[in-house]
This record gives C-alpha cells, structure tokens and sequence, in this order.
C-alpha cells in the first residue's frame, strides 16, 4: 500500500494524573496521500490527543504508528524531530509564533533547520507562502504585534513552508473570520487535491469539516465512524 | 557570511532582552577583571620578592662546610671488620677555601641548565673609619658576572661599580654601611680581616638593596683584592655561586652537585623557605578569591538563562514541534551563554587592564618600594578568558539542558 500517508495500528494512551484513565483505545486509522480528513468529537473525546500522537511528539502510548510507510514508534527523539522538521507542518490550536522575530523569520525557520535550500530562496519561498494567505505586507513585523488571526495565518504558511507530505491542523481556523476559514479551507483543498499534500484537521467546525474529503468521528477515546465515502 | 539558523536565534534572543543580556555579562566581566588584576597583583608580588631575593642569592651556593667527624680514618688505619663507634664527634674545621676552583667552575659549566657561574672570596672583615669600628662582610667578586647575575647595577646609588675592576683597593659599600660611618664615594676605611692584616680601601660606589641588613654589612670588592686581604693566593676561593635558566630546578640540581663535588651546595629554596611558603599562600588566597568570583559571575548566567527558560518554555515547545532536536536547543541555549561570556570577557580583558594599570600608579612608598609592584603579562589575560568562557559553559549548559528536555506537548496543550 504505497499511497498510506499515515497508519495506526491499536494505538492505545492513558492518563495517569490523578488516575489512570484511558483516553485513546485501539485507534486504527489510515489515511491516504492526498486526503483531507478532518476528525470531529466532543470536547474530552480524545481527538487532540490523537493528533499529538499522529504528530510524532507524544511518545508515551502503545501500539504502532506509521508515516510515510516508515515506523515512527521506537525512534530516537533526533529522528523524530527530523521526520517533523521534513515531512509534519503543524498548525496549533493558539498561534504559537516566536514573538522576538518578525513574521518572515518566524515562516523561515523550519526551512532554515531543514537546510534544502540556501536562505535567500527560503526567503523568497516565505514570502509566497504568506502571499497565499494575504499577509505579506505584515512580514517585517514583529509576531507579537499582529492580531490573533494574522498570527494565525502566519502560523499556518509557517506549517506549509516545508512542503510537508502532512499538514496537522489542530482547530486551524479556531481564531479566524468566516472570509479567511473560506481562504484556508480553499488553500487546504488546493494542497491535497494539486499537490497531494495530506491533511489532518481536528475541528469542531461543521461546516469546515462537511467540505473534506473524510470525516472522522470520535467518541470517548474510540473512532466511532471512519467515514469512507 | 552564513550564519547557522541555531546561532541566529540565539542572537534573537540575546538582543531582545538587552537589558539582561548586559547585566549577565557584566557579572563575567566582573569575574574576569578580578581575575585579571589579583593575577597581575599576585605575580607582581611575587616577581618583586623573587628579585629582591635573587638580587642576592644566588640560585647555587656552593661552599665549604664544617664536618662532624667520623671513623672512616680509623677504619683505614686498623683495616678490621670491626664497628666503630665514636662518643661525642666534634665538628672538624675545614679550610674555607675550595679545593681546585677553576676546576670545578669548568666542571659545573658543562651542566646545561646552569647559566651563570662565578667564584667569590667571603670574608668577615671589621669596617674603620675615624674611631668607629662596625662588623660587616666582604664579597670578593668578579664584578662583571656579578652584575650579570644579581643585577648590582640596578642597586647603585652613587659611583661605578667597573670601577672595581680599574681602582686598586676599590670597595663597593652599601648605604647603610656608609651611613654609620659617614662616608662617600672617593673616601678612604680601613679593613680589616680576622686573619690578615689591615687595608686601607677607597670606596668607589655606594649601592642600596631593599635588604637593610644586607645594606648595613656587605661590600663588594675584587676578587684579588679579597684574596689580599686574606693573604691569600689567587686560587682561593670560598663560594662558588651558579645560576641556572629554570630556578625552580635548583635544589634538584643542586643535590647533583653536592653529589659531585663533595661540597655543600645550598640552594634558593633552602635559604629562603619563608619566600616559598608565602608564594604558596599567596596563591591559595588568591585562587580562592577568584574561584569565588566566578563561581557568583557563573551562578548569575546560570539565573538568567534559566529565567530566559522558564519564559520561553512555550517557544522551545514550538521549536521542538517544528523539528528541531534536542541537541539544537541545547546549542541555541548554550550559544547564549557563550555570548554573554565572550562578551564579558571582551569588556572584562581590558577593564582588568585598566584596573591593573591604574593599580601600578599608585604609590605605596614602603621602603625601596614605590609603587604596588603590578605585572602585565600577557598569559593572565588568556587564562582569564578561558577561565571566563568554561564558567559561563559550565553555568549556560545545566539550563541548556533543561530547555532541550522540554516536552512539547505537555506545554503546547497546557
């Protein structure tokens, strides 16, 4: 199965404060290469929990995960990071920028660590990518002058500037207007339909989550509906 | 130039937090600038008492001394395997002089760590002039290598001392001698021997050590001059004084000799134990002072970063989500710390300069010594920096460390 982007085998994650509870049970999850799933749930179901674990970045759960045909479970902490660097953009709830740097800086980094080009095409690549979501007059600007959905914005050209094979988005369009989720959600659907770049968005937003490819639903810890077509 | 993406954030982080990233730097700086000035004060110091005690001692005495009797006579006369035991041994006298100078002058001038060796006459001697009489000693010498090795012309107060080798009768007087007995350059004293008679000597200079006891007793004259005085002949001689390139060999090589020539050979460190002991307790002092200082500059990094982690825990988080590893934070961290240290050590290097120079001009007037006696050498300043930057390493890595085993999700999810 060449085009899996991601799979699960029975991953299974508990809680341990202040009991040990379970929180991810047996999740088998496949996605394709160039899909757009979004998972939707309740709060407290485990759905953001799962993508942490999707991410590479929670390590404490049992079972199996596989990016890219390539097991991430049991890897040293440095190929781990590798593997995010080159192939995860990561869209977090909040914005999470770096508030020293300006927005361009802030855009180039992961490409600056990841070294595949030399910093002036970076540079020029940062700029296109914050051209698609209207924010490059904002470049030169400090992160932590911007509002909330500018950052936001920046936030997302900064998941994509590596031209991940996975985009995770964990409410990605939680701080923004209804005019740029539209603007995002169209870029989302470029990248997986044109370029076959996967995407996984955790969302509590019907109408954002009805427009993907796949919805999957998740219920105290279980995936209750795999939502294939 | 490129610059790594690690170092770029580092800097980032650096300039925008000015204001801390000065103040940990002046804390190294601090550290530094002490290191240098108590080093230089130190070594200063002790450069000072070395020379004064140089100034007239040599690195090697070697003389001959009384020694207490054995059986190795009787042994040879009664040939037996007897034990013999002698009850109550007496010192025997031995001639002052030595037996076959110039041979073993030859003989120590073939060692090569020894760079200076002169034959002297030392003779207790009675000062007269007018009717005072004042006990004192005579050093007959070759003036030149004398002055090679212990510096008599930086002592000089009045005169020339290669007046020595071109007067006759010439004695070279120290100042507190020509004090007591009132006299100048181009005056006449009486001197006389224990053995020898009377002779009467002009004083061709006056010189002052930093040493009144020396000043008030010791004269230098020519060697045959001494040798005169003792009515002796020209292979007379009762000391032999060698210096060597490192003096700190000396009482190593100084034990060959005794070994060799059959002679006492008294090294520096045994004629000036109490210089050694406070050398040693000099620097223990001073160590601990400085390691004190830096211990307090290195704990002000180590807060600093830490707080800087404690406010960035979020931003670390992002950097590790984003795909850096743990090795990267550290760098970003420890680079920081390295900054800060370099930049410390910088300012420090010549703050200490300064200090240490504006040290030196002031007077102190104790004695022959003018001002605090202050070394600039140029090492001090190497180590300082070294010493500097392993502080702020030692003090950046422990917080580093922390930062790189930030876990991303606990602080992303809150």
């Amino acid at each position: 199965m060449e085009n899996i982007a991601l799979k699960t085998t029975n991953i299974t994650k508990y809680f341990h404060d202040p009991v040990t509870i379970p929180v991810l049970k047996n999740i088998n999850l496949e996605v394709k290469k160039g899909e757009f799933v979004s998972i939707v749930g309740k709060s407290g179901c485990g759905k953001s929990t799962l993508l942490y674990v999707l991410s590479t970045m929670d390590r404490d759960y049992e079972g199996v995960l596989e990016i890219n045909g390539v097991q991430a479970t049991g890897q040293s902490l440095n190929s781990l990071a590798a593997i995010r660097n080159e192939s995860i953009g990561f869209v977090f709830q909040f914005h999470y920028l770096l508030p020293d740097f300006s927005c361009l800086k802030n855009v180039m980094i992961p490409a600056l660590k990841l070294g595949k080009f030399s910093p002036k095409e970076v540079e020029a690549r940062a700029y296109e990518k914050l051209k698609m979501f209207g924010v490059e007059e904002l470049a030169l600007k400090k992160a932590n002058k911007l509002s909330g959905g500018q950052q936001q914005r920046v936030a997302i050209a900064r998941a994509l500037i590596n031209d991940p094979a996975i985009i995770m988005g964990d409410e990605p369009t939680g701080n923004l207007d209804s005019k740029n989720t539209g603007i995002v959600f169209d870029l989302f659907q470029k990248l997986s339909h044109e370029y076959g770049q996967t995407l996984i968005t955790v969302t509590h937003d019907e109408d954002f989550a009805k427009r993907s490819d796949r919805i999957v639903e998740m219920a105290d810890g279980e995936i209750t509906n795999h939502g294939h077509r | 130039m490129k610059i790594s993406v690690n170092t770029e954030i580092a800097l980032t982080y650096l300039s925008s937090r000015k204001k801390q990233t000065v103040v940990a730097a002046m804390g190294v700086m601090f550290g530094i600038s002490m290191f240098i000035f108590m080093q230089s004060l130190m070594k200063g110091t002790n450069d000072y008492f070395e020379k004064s005690s140089f100034s007239t001692t040599a690195h090697i005495r070697l003389y001959s001394e009384n020694k207490v009797a054995d059986a190795h006579m009787l042994n040879s006369y009664l040939k037996d395997n007897s034990t013999k035991i002698l009850t109550n041994p007496k010192q025997l006298q031995q001639s002052l002089g030595l037996t076959n100078p110039y041979g073993i002058i030859q003989n120590i001038r073939k060692n090569p760590q020894v760079v200076a060796v002169t034959p002297q006459v030392t003779t207790n001697v009675i000062y007269a002039s007018g009717s005072v009489n004042i006990n004192g000693t005579v050093a007959g010498v070759n003036i030149d290598e004398e002055d090679k090795m212990f510096d008599v012309q930086g002592n000089m107060k009045e005169g020339d001392l290669h007046d020595l080798n071109r007067v006759n009768n010439g004695l070279l007087i120290g100042k507190g001698i020509a004090d007591k007995l009132s006299l100048h350059v181009g005056d006449n004293i009486t001197v006389r021997a224990g053995s020898g008679s009377p002779m009467i000597m002009r004083v061709i200079g006056i010189y002052a050590t930093t040493i009144k006891q020396i000043d008030e007793t010791k004269s230098y004259a020519n060697i045959v001059q001494a040798q005169n005085l003792l009515g002796k002949d020209r292979s007379y001689v009762t000391d032999i004084k060698i210096n060597l390139a490192d003096y700190n060999n000396a009482p190593k090589v100084a034990r060959d000799m005794e070994t060799i020539t059959g002679y006492k050979a008294e090294d520096w460190v045994q004629s000036n134990e109490q210089l050694k002991a406070a050398f040693k307790i000099r620097a223990i002092i001073l160590n601990s002072v400085i390691g004190v200082i830096l211990l307090v500059a290195g704990f002000g990094i180590y807060n600093i970063l830490n707080m800087t982690i404690y406010e960035k825990i979020k931003e670390i988080a992002i950097l590790k989500a984003t795909g850096f590893p743990g090795n990267s934070v550290i760098s970003i961290f420890l680079q920081q710390a390295v900054y800060i240290g370099l930049m410390g050590g910088v300012i420090g290097v010549i703050v200490g300069f300064l200090i240490t120079f504006m040290v030196s001009k002031i007077y102190i007037g104790a004695g022959t010594l003018k001002y605090l006696p202050m070394s600039f050498y140029i090492p001090h300043y190497i180590e300082a920096v070294c010493f500097g930057i392993l502080t702020t390493i030692a003090a950046g890595f422990f917080p580093a460390r922390k930062a790189s085993k930030v876990d991303p999700v606990t602080i992303i999810r809150g």
